[in-house]
C-alpha cells in the first residue's frame, strides 16, 4: 500500500499561485539540503519547507558550480575550446566532447573516418557505464545501502584503467577531438575490456541480489516519485525518466548517431515510472552497454588510412556563420550542444542542453511537493541530475 | 517476499574476499602507455617557437631564455616554462610542436612543499622522468598543422629552355590560401629576415582575402616586394618552424602573391605618402636595390633624392646579375617606377669619375651614398684564364640583359657552384638552346653536393634542362690547344676545401682528372666591386678590409658626407641590401637634419 | 525540413529557413508570430518536447537572437525558430503556460542576457548569480578577461617573452 500523506494540514494556496506559508506559525520549518550532500549528485541544494516529515514546497538552488563555460568558450579558438568542454560534467565527460566535436564539424564540413566513429561510440558506451556505476552507488547510498557504493566504485575504476590505456586519462579524457579521435585502441585492449565487462557483469549481479532484490529497497522505492506519462513533454523529460514512463524514448534509436545504426538494441523501458523502476530501467541500461560494447569492439571495422581527418591549421581556424544543434543520449536522458559560429575563429554561442536542466530544476520543484523528507535524497538521485549541466 | 528478505545477505559472500586495493600505489601503479603524465621536452630539438604557448588555452606556458642554449640565429634561445597551477594536460602542446620536441611522460607523482618549484622548464629543469619513455606522444597522422606546401605551378623544362620567359607562374588563390593556412605566426622568419618583414602578419591578409593590407605591409619594410617576392634568398624560410615536421612555409611565393594580386596603378596609391620637403639633397650612386630602397626612404621623409645609375636600366645587381626568367624586367621596371613616383629622380648612363666626379658630388649633395653592387667577376687564375675564350658571369649576364648579341659555342664549361654559377649555365643554356637545339654545358663546383651553395632548386632545375653539374672538381687549367683556342678545362678531385686551421686551402686527389669540354670557359666564382669611380684620393682616405669599405653599423664611412650599402659592403643578399638601405637611410636622415641645406632645391 | 516550412509559410508569415541536416531546420520568425507557430507545431506538428530555448548576442547587428528548439519525437526532426529581438530592449513574451520548464530557461535568460520574460514564475530570482550588479555576464560586451583581471590577483612571477622579439635581439644586436 502507497504512503498516504495527511494533507489536513497544508497551507492554502493564494490567488497568486503562491502557497500562504506563515513561518512564525510554528506549523511549518524551512529546511536546506545541501549543497554539500552525500547524496553523489553534485553541489546543488534545496530549499525545503516542511510540514512534519512533509514537503509542502520545494524550490532547487543551483550557482555553486558555475564557471560560465559557454562564455569562457566565447574567447577560445575551436581547438582550445576542445580540452574544456569535458569538464562540465565529471562522471559523463565524454558527451560534452562528442557533441562539441559533432558540432564542430558540421559546422566546417569535416567527414571524419569511419573508424573514429566506432571509437567514439565504443568511448560514449564505457562512459555510460562509468556514469550508471556511480548512479547505482548514490541510488542505494540515499537509502542507507553504502555497500552497492562501494562495489559499483570499484568497477567503475576498473573502466577508468581502460579509459587510462584508450585515451591517456582517467576522468578527462580529451580524447574525441574535432576531426577525429586522438589514437586507436592499444594493442590488447579487448581482451582487458572484456575482463572488465565480465566484473561489471558480475557486480551487477551482486547488486541485483543486494539492491534490488531487497525488501528496504523496494518498501522505500515502489510507488514513490511516480511521474506522469503526461508529463514528459511538457517538462522535457528525457532518458530513462521518460523510458521508466513506459516512453521508449532513446536518441541512438530515434536519431541513431555515429555507428548505432550498425548495432543491436532495443531501448529499455519500464512502466510504474517510480524510483524502483527507474532504478532499474538504468540497471538493464548497463547490461545493455555491456553489450553494446562487446559488439562495437567485435564488429568495428580494420584501421585504413589515418584516424583524423585532414583540418586546417588549429591556430586560425574560422568557420562560415552558421548553427547547429547536435544531441546524443547520455546517462541522464538527451544531452545536446547549440553551436552558432559567425565565420571568426571562435564560436560565437556555445549552449550546453543537459538532460538535468529540466529534471533537476521544474521537474522536481514540482516532484518534491508532498514527499516524506526521508525520500527527498532518494528521488532527487533518482532523476539522475548532475547540477553542472544546469548552470554549466 | 521471503527471497526479498534473505537476499541481501548475500554480500556476506564477500567477508572473505581479498582486497582490491592496490598495496602500494606510490610504486605499484605505473601510469598507462599513453598517460599524458609531466612534460618532457627534448631542448636542443626545441626551437623556441611559442606555438605551444599560442595554443595552450589555460595561458600555463611561458618562452623563457636558457641561458647554456644560446646560439644565435638557430632558434629563438627560449624555452617553454609551464605553469603546473594551470596545466590541464590536455597535450595540445604536445600535438601542435613544430618540431615534435615536446612530449609527456607516463608520470603522475611529483611532491614538492614548495608550490613555485611546480612551474619548470621541461628538459632544462632535470626530473626524474626526463628520460622515462612510455607516455603521450602525438600518435602518426595526426597533425593539427597541415605539413606539405602547396604546389607551384612552373614551367616544364622543354618548355622552359628555349626561352628567357618566367619559370614560375605564381600561386593561384587556392594554392595561396592553403600555403597562407599553414603559418603557425611565430615570427621566427621575422626575427631572422634582415629588413624583419612582418611575415606572419602578410601572410594572414592573404588568408583574409585582404590585398591591399597586405601590400602595404609588405612596403612598409621592403620596397623591393616584387623583386623579393621572386629572388629573395629567403632566410626566412630556412628558419620556418614548419620545416621540421614538413616543408617550410613558402613565404617569398606568398608575397609574391600580394603583389601579383594588386593591380600594377593601385600601387603608389597604397603605398605613398611623404613628409613635407625638407630641402636636403642626397645624391645615390647604383639604382640598386639598396640604393633605391634608401631614396625610397628618404624621399618618404621629405628629401631631394638624385640617383646616379651607370646602367641604362635600373635595378642594379637585380637586373644585370639576375637572369630574366627569374626576374622579369617589366616587374622591375613597375617596382621603380613606384619609387620614383615618390619624385625620386634617376640619372642613368651616367658614371661617376666619367659624367660627373665624385667632388662634384660631395659639393652639390647634403650626403652621398655609394651603392655600387659587385659588377666586377673574380678569376680563378689558373693557367690561361687570361685567354680570351675565358668570360667572367657577371660580365655575360649583364651583356644578356643589355640585350646585346652573345654568342655561344656548342659546348660550354662554367667553373662555381653558387647561385651566379647556374644563373649563367641556364642563361647559357637558353642560348646554346636557341642556337644549336641543344644542350652542352658543363658545371664544375668545387663543393660536394652535401655542401653545394646554390639553392637546391636551382640545381634540380638546372639538371632538368639538361645541364651537366659535377660537383667536387677543383679547375686546374684552361685547356688550350697550338692555335690558342680553349678547348676545354682540366679538373681534379676535391679531398678537402678548407685546411685544419679552417683556411681555405683545397687539396686534391690528382689521380681523379677530367678534362671538361668547350670552348668557351666562363668563371662565376665571385665578384667584387669596381671602386675605381672613387679616385685616388678618396680611396686613401676611406678605411678598407679585404677589398671592402668599412662602415659603421649604421652604413657611414669614416667621411662624414659618404655613406655606403648593399652588396659593395655585405656581400651579395637582395635582403640584407633592402635592410641595409633602411638604416642608411635612417642614419642619413639623422645627421643631415641637424646640418644646414646646401642648395636651395 | 523545407516541406514542413512551406506548409507553414502559408498560415504564417516567415523569415529566413535554414535548411541545416535532414532532421533540422532553422526558421526565423517574427516576434509577435511566435505563439501562434508554437502552438501549431506543437499541436498540429507534433513538435511537443522544448529541447532548449536560449539567445545569441548579435551585438553588430544590435539584436539578441533567441532559439527555441522543437523537436517532434515520433518522426525524429528539430525545428529551431529565431526570434530576433531588439537588443535596447529586450522583452519577450513568456511561454511557460506551454512549457512549464521554459520559467527556467527564462530565468536564466533574464539574469544572464538581461532579457525579460514578464510574468514568467519566478523570472526575478537569482538563477546562478546571486548579488551580480555588473552587466548580465552573458552579453558579448562582459569582457570576462578583464573582469577577471579586475577581481583576482594573478599568480606573481609570470614573465613571458615573445620569440620574434627576443631571436631578433640576439641576432642583430645593433639595432634599436
Amino acid at each position: 500500500m502507497l504512503y498516504q500523506p495527511d494533507r489536513s494540514q497544508y497551507p492554502d494556496m493564494g490567488p497568486d499561485g503562491k502557497l500562504d506559508i506563515d513561518l512564525s506559525s510554528g506549523k511549518y520549518l524551512k529546511l536546506w539540503q545541501g549543497p554539500q550532500h552525500p547524496g553523489i549528485t553534485g553541489n546543488m541544494s534545496l530549499e525545503l519547507t516542511v510540514c512534519g516529515d512533509e514537503v509542502v514546497e520545494g524550490k532547487v538552488h543551483v550557482g555553486y558550480l558555475h564557471r560560465g563555460f559557454e562564455k569562457l568558450m566565447e574567447r577560445r579558438s575551436f581547438i582550445q575550446c576542445f580540452p574544456i568542454v569535458c569538464r562540465i560534467c565529471v562522471p559523463e565527460p565524454d558527451f560534452n566532447e562528442y557533441c562539441y566535436a559533432a558540432a564542430v564539424e558540421e559546422l566546417a564540413g569535416i567527414e571524419i573516418s569511419e573508424r573514429a566513429k566506432w571509437i567514439r561510440t565504443l568511448i560514449l558506451e564505457m562512459g555510460r557505464i562509468n556514469s550508471y556505476m556511480m548512479y547505482l552507488g548514490g541510488q542505494a547510498g540515499a537509502l542507507g545501502m553504502g555497500v552497492i557504493g562501494q562495489w559499483t566504485t570499484y568497477v567503475r575504476d576498473l573502466m577508468l584503467d581502460r579509459f587510462e590505456e584508450l585515451t591517456g586519462a582517467r576522468i578527462y579524457h580529451m580524447f574525441i577531438i574535432p576531426g577525429g579521435v586522438r589514437d586507436d585502441l592499444p594493442a590488447g585492449f579487448e581482451d582487458r575490456m572484456e575482463e572488465t565487462l565480465k566484473e561489471i557483469e558480475a557486480t551487477l549481479k551482486d547488486v541485483q541480489e543486494v539492491m534490488f532484490q531487497n525488501a528496504v529497497f523496494k518498501k522505500r522505492t515502489k510507488g514513490i516519485g511516480y511521474i506522469d506519462p503526461s508529463l514528459v513533454d511538457s517538462y522535457g523529460i528525457t532518458g530513462p525518466n521518460a523510458r521508466a514512463a513506459g516512453i521508449a524514448k532513446d536518441v541512438r534509436a530515434d536519431q541513431p548517431y555515429l555507428v548505432y545504426p550498425h548495432l543491436d538494441f532495443e531501448p529499455v523501458t519500464g512502466k510504474d515510472s517510480d524510483i524502483f523502476t527507474r532504478s532499474d530501467v538504468r540497471r538493464r541500461d548497463v547490461i545493455m552497454s555491456v553489450d553494446l560494447v562487446r559488439q562495437i569492439l567485435s564488429r568495428m571495422p580494420k584501421k585504413d588510412g589515418p584516424l583524423m581527418a585532414k583540418l586546417p591549421n588549429v591556430l586560425h581556424w574560422k568557420i562560415p556563420r552558421g548553427e547547429t544543434y547536435i544531441r546524443g543520449e547520455c546517462s541522464r536522458g538527451e544531452y545536446g550542444f547549440y553551436v552558432v559560429t559567425d565565420g571568426s575563429g571562435y564560436p560565437r554561442r556555445v549552449n550546453v542542453r543537459g538532460p538535468s536542466y529540466t529534471h533537476a530544476m521544474s521537474l522536481l520543484q514540482r516532484m518534491i511537493v508532498n514527499v516524506n523528507i526521508a525520500d527527498v535524497a532518494s528521488l532527487m538521485v533518482s532523476l539522475h541530475t548532475y547540477p553542472p549541466e544546469i548552470e554549466r | 517476499m521471503m527471497l526479498d528478505v534473505l537476499s541481501p545477505f548475500r554480500a556476506w559472500k564477500n567477508l572473505f574476499r581479498d582486497p582490491v586495493t592496490v598495496i602500494d600505489p606510490l610504486n605499484d601503479r605505473p601510469g598507462a602507455a599513453r598517460y599524458r603524465g609531466f612534460h618532457q621536452n627534448d631542448v636542443d630539438l626545441c626551437i623556441g617557437c611559442g606555438t605551444c604557448e599560442a595554443i595552450c588555452q589555460n595561458a600555463a606556458i611561458d618562452m623563457v631564455p636558457v641561458k647554456q642554449l644560446e646560439a644565435p640565429g638557430k632558434d629563438s634561445g627560449l624555452r617553454p616554462k609551464i605553469d603546473y597551477g594551470r596545466c590541464c594536460w590536455c597535450a595540445l602542446c604536445v600535438d601542435v610542436c613544430m618540431t615534435g620536441s615536446l612530449t609527456m611522460s607516463n608520470e603522475y607523482k611529483w611532491v614538492e612543499s614548495d608550490p613555485e618549484k611546480f612551474r619548470f622548464i621541461p628538459g632544462v629543469d632535470k626530473k626524474y622522468w626526463d628520460d622515462a619513455e612510455l607516455g603521450y606522444h602525438r600518435p602518426e597522422d595526426y597533425h593539427l598543422t597541415p605539413h606539405t606546401r602547396a604546389e607551384m605551378g612552373e614551367m616544364e623544362a622543354d618548355e622552359r629552355i628555349s626561352n628567357f620567359d618566367e619559370i614560375v607562374y605564381g600561386y593561384t588563390r587556392e594554392q595561396a590560401i592553403i600555403e597562407a593556412d599553414r603559418c603557425v605566426s611565430c615570427g621566427l622568419c621575422v626575427a631572422t629576415c634582415p629588413a624583419h618583414m612582418s611575415i606572419p602578419d602578410y601572410i594572414a591578409a592573404i588568408r583574409d582575402g585582404d590585398y591591399e593590407g597586405g601590400l602595404k605591409l609588405l612596403y612598409e619594410t621592403n620596397p623591393f616586394s616584387q623583386v623579393c617576392g621572386r629572388v629573395c634568398t629567403h632566410r626566412c624560410e630556412t628558419v620556418c618552424s614548419a620545416q621540421h615536421e614538413g616543408d617550410p612555409i613558402a613565404i617569398r611565393w606568398l608575397k609574391r602573391h600580394i603583389t601579383d594580386n594588386v593591380p600594377a596603378e593601385k600601387y603608389a596609391e597604397i603605398i605613398g605618402g611623404k613628409e613635407p620637403d625638407t630641402g636636403k639633397k642626397i645624391a645615390i650612386i647604383g639604382a640598386g636595390p639598396a640604393g633605391l630602397t634608401t631614396a625610397f626612404d628618404l624621399a618618404k621623409m621629405g628629401h631631394k633624392v638624385v640617383v646616379h645609375e651607370a646602367n641604362s636600366g635600373p635595378g642594379g645587381m637585380a637586373r644585370y646579375g639576375i637572369p630574366e626568367y627569374r626576374m622579369p624586367y617589366d616587374v622591375l621596371d613597375h617596382e621603380v617606377s613606384v619609387i620614383e613616383s615618390l619624385g625620386v629622380e634617376i640619372k642613368y648612363n651616367t658614371r661617376i669619375g666619367k659624367d660627373i666626379a665624385m667632388e662634384e658630388l660631395q659639393k652639390d649633395y647634403d650626403a652621398v651614398l655609394l651603392s655600387i653592387g659587385l659588377h666586377l667577376g673574380r678569376s680563378t687564375r689558373i693557367i690561361g684564364t687570361d685567354n680570351p675564350a675565358v668570360a667572367k658571369a657577371v660580365d655575360l649576364l649583364r651583356d644578356i640583359t643589355n640585350g646585346k648579341k652573345v654568342k655561344v659555342p656548342e659546348t660550354v664549361v662554367v667553373i662555381g657552384g653558387g647561385n651566379v654559377a647556374m644563373d649563367i649555365a641556364r642563361s647559357v643554356a637558353r642560348l646554346q638552346k636557341q642556337t644549336y637545339g641543344e644542350v652542352k654545358l658543363t658545371v664544375t663546383a668545387l663543393e660536394d653536393f652535401d655542401h653545394f651553395l646554390a639553392d637546391p632548386e636551382e640545381v634540380k632545375e638546372s639538371f632538368e634542362e639538361g645541364i651537366n653539374i659535377l660537383d667536387a672538381r677543383g679547375p686546374q687549367e684552361i685547356v688550350i690547344d697550338d692555335k690558342g683556342k680553349v678547348t676545354g678545362l682540366r679538373t681534379w678531385k676535391v679531398k678537402s676545401i678548407f685546411d685544419e686551421d679552417g683556411r681555405f686551402n683545397p687539396s686534391y686527389d690528382e689521380t681523379d682528372e677530367i678534362i671538361h669540354e668547350g670552348t668557351l670557359v666562363i668563371e662565376a666564382i665571385g665578384q667584387m666591386s669596381d671602386v675605381s669611380l672613387l679616385g685616388e684620393d678618396l680611396t686613401e682616405k676611406l678605411e678598407w678590409s679585404r677589398g671592402r669599405i668599412v662602415v659603421d653599423p649604421d652604413g657611414r664611412t669614416n667621411q662624414e658626407w659618404l655613406w655606403a650599402a648593399g652588396d659593395c659592403v655585405h656581400g651579395p643578399d637582395i635582403i640584407h641590401a633592402v635592410a641595409d638601405g633602411h638604416r642608411v637611410a635612417k642614419s642619413i636622415d639623422k645627421h643631415i637634419g641637424k646640418a644646414k641645406a646646401k642648395s636651395k632645391k | 525540413m523545407r516541406e514542413l516550412y512551406e506548409k507553414l509559410k502559408t498560415r504564417f508569415p516567415l523569415g529566413e529557413f535554414t535548411d541545416q541536416r535532414d532532421n533540422l531546420g532553422f526558421i526565423t520568425v517574427d516576434k509577435d508570430q511566435l505563439r501562434p507557430v508554437l502552438y501549431h507545431l506543437r499541436d498540429h506538428e507534433g513538435f511537443s518536447h522544448l529541447v532548449l530555448l536560449t539567445a545569441v548576442d548579435w551585438i553588430e547587428e544590435d539584436r539578441f537572437q533567441l532559439t527555441y528548439l522543437l523537436s517532434n519525437r515520433t518522426r525524429s526532426v528539430d525545428v529551431g525558430l529565431r526570434v530576433m529581438l531588439d537588443r535596447g530592449e529586450p522583452v519577450m513574451e513568456t511561454i511557460h503556460d506551454i512549457w512549464p520548464t521554459a520559467a527556467t530557461y527564462q530565468c536564466e535568460l533574464r539574469e544572464m542576457f538581461g532579457i525579460d520574460f514578464p510574468d514568467s514564475p519566478g523570472v526575478m530570482d537569482d538563477f546562478i548569480l546571486e548579488g551580480w550588479d555588473d552587466l548580465p555576464p552573458y552579453r558579448r560586451d562582459f569582457d570576462t578577461k578583464k573582469y577577471s583581471d579586475e577581481t583576482y590577483a594573478h599568480r606573481e612571477g609570470r614573465v613571458t617573452h615573445d620569440p620574434a622579439e627576443y631571436m631578433k635581439k640576439q641576432l642583430y644586436p645593433d639595432e634599436v
